[in-house]
């Protein structure tokens, strides 16, 4: 799975949140490393809609502009727990190589 | 309905009033969005719109350049995706099939015309050093096409290499046909049996298409099963045009040029382009399948390109400029080039494995 993917997967693990919203959940989740644009954002939403990891919750109109907010599914949930609990698995294990090699502690 | 419930609005702050922007700044963003697939604009370009206001900084007028690269790069991807799976759809693949059965007798059925409808003409008495030479080379009546042909070493062998990719394409052995496509593409381009060449470079297309449509297609054996008297009548009218503008041709060649001989009559122009019309008339009444029609289109217009040539300079084709190659070859290597793709995204649908055995005929 992309870092994007996962990051937005995660922006919707907790709630449901529209594109904008996402954007800057995912700015903050990569504590500012990942700047998502909205190109790249809605070409992933439509990617995983068709995947249905996620869903439309609902729209709303603020201000005359349109606003649509997406929710993960329970295949999304499942998917996106998998590949956490892969990462965590991996990090550990470098950490734990790292404490092996007296490169960290 | 997933678990996840909705939890109201989002956090993430939107901004909440809109700030003051550029008033041509929606429409550039407008704009922009036009490059997506309708089906995708149709169904996110107005929330797409409002992401893009909303980054947008107070005061901005035009968008920003790493938004518009985005936006350009994703609209892009989008598109090639769709296009992608469009072409592998069995309708496309099926059209391949088709063509690599008969682009091989296409180019047999050109050379055959070549020899059978050979072009005499007389040389006019009493002109200058420029006739005089030709006359001295070929007599007084030079021949272009016929059997004289077969003087020509290089005709011969590429004849028979035609006529065995037609014939293994026949037989259904795609892997046979693709090593002799291979092998006398490169004779082909080689030989240089007739100066200054043309053939070579227009027929080289052909053989591009051919080998593309190969390796793309569920194989010539699925185009046997596929192919009716309406693919051949097209294909006659397309290999008569070709040979028409072919005749064309061969009389601006630079010999003749060099002899003051070289301007073909409009009536040259008007039979290659009559049967050129009458072959996608054809193919349109006849309803050839679309992405076919846009293969074959790609096969001949080399030769139509050869045409306005002619007629833009008087001059051959044979005088190759880096410009008409590339002119010539660009829709022939875009058309070949999908195809590839085609064959690519299969492959990686199918697991990153190789394509499947495509020499075994599938259900229709």
């Amino acid at each position: 799975m992309q870092e994007a993917t996962f990051l937005i997967l995660t922006a919707l693990a907790e709630r449901s949140q529209h594109g904008y919203g996402i954007i800057s959940d995912v700015r903050e989740i990569s504590a500012g490393r990942v700047q998502l644009r909205a190109g790249t954002l809605y070409t992933a939403l439509d990617r995983l809609s068709a995947q249905e990891l996620i869903e439309v919750d609902h729209e709303e109109v603020v201000d005359g502009r349109l606003r649509r907010y997406y929710r993960l599914t329970g295949p999304g949930a499942e998917v996106l727990a998998a590949e956490a609990t892969q990462l965590q698995a991996s990090a550990a294990k470098a950490l734990s190589r790292l404490r092996l090699a007296g490169g960290a502690t | 309905m997933s678990e996840h419930s909705s939890a109201g609005p989002a956090g993430g702050g939107q901004p909440e009033s809109r700030p003051e922007r550029g008033p041509g700044l929606e429409q550039r963003y407008r704009r922009l969005l036009a490059w997506y697939p309708e089906p995708f604009r149709s169904e996110h370009q107005d929330e797409m719109l409002a992401v893009l206001l909303a980054s947008a900084g107070p005061g901005r007028r035009r968008p920003g350049l790493a938004d518009s690269a985005d936006v350009l790069k994703s609209a892009a991807g989008m598109r090639l995706r769709r296009v992608l799976a469009g072409a592998g759809q069995p309708g496309r693949a099926d059209a391949l099939a088709v063509f690599s059965l008969i682009a091989p007798l296409f180019l047999v059925t050109v050379s055959l015309l070549e020899v059978a409808l050979p072009y005499r003409f007389p040389l006019p008495a009493g002109h200058g050093p420029g006739v005089r030479f030709i006359e001295q080379l070929f007599g007084s009546h030079p021949q272009i096409g016929g059997l004289s042909l077969f003087s020509e070493p290089g005709f011969a062998v590429a004849l028979g290499g035609q006529v065995i990719i037609a014939g293994l394409a026949i037989a259904g052995r795609r892997r046979l046909a693709l090593a002799a496509v291979a092998l006398a593409a490169g004779y082909w381009i080689f030989s240089r049996y007739w100066i200054p060449g043309p053939l070579q470079v227009l027929s080289t297309s052909v053989y591009l298409l051919e080998a593309a449509a190969l390796l793309a297609s569920p194989g010539p054996r699925r185009g046997r099963q596929l192919v009716t008297w309406r693919h051949g009548l097209v294909l006659a009218l397309a290999a008569a045009a070709v040979q028409a503008s072919a005749l064309a041709d061969d009389r601006a060649s630079p010999l003749l040029r060099f002899a003051g001989l070289h301007r073909p009559g409009a009536a040259s122009y008007a039979v290659a382009v009559a049967l050129g019309a009458a072959a996608v008339l054809a193919a349109i009444l006849l309803r050839l399948n679309a992405y076919l029609v846009v293969v074959l289109a790609a096969a001949v217009y080399p030769w139509a390109m050869q045409l306005s040539f002619i007629r833009r300079d008087g001059g051959p084709l044979g005088l190759f400029t880096p410009g008409r190659l590339a002119v010539i070859y660009l829709p022939p290597l875009l058309v070949a080039g999908a195809a590839m793709l085609i064959t690519l995204e299969r492959a990686r649908g199918a697991g990153g494995g190789q394509p499947a055995e495509r020499d075994e005929p599938r259900p229709a």
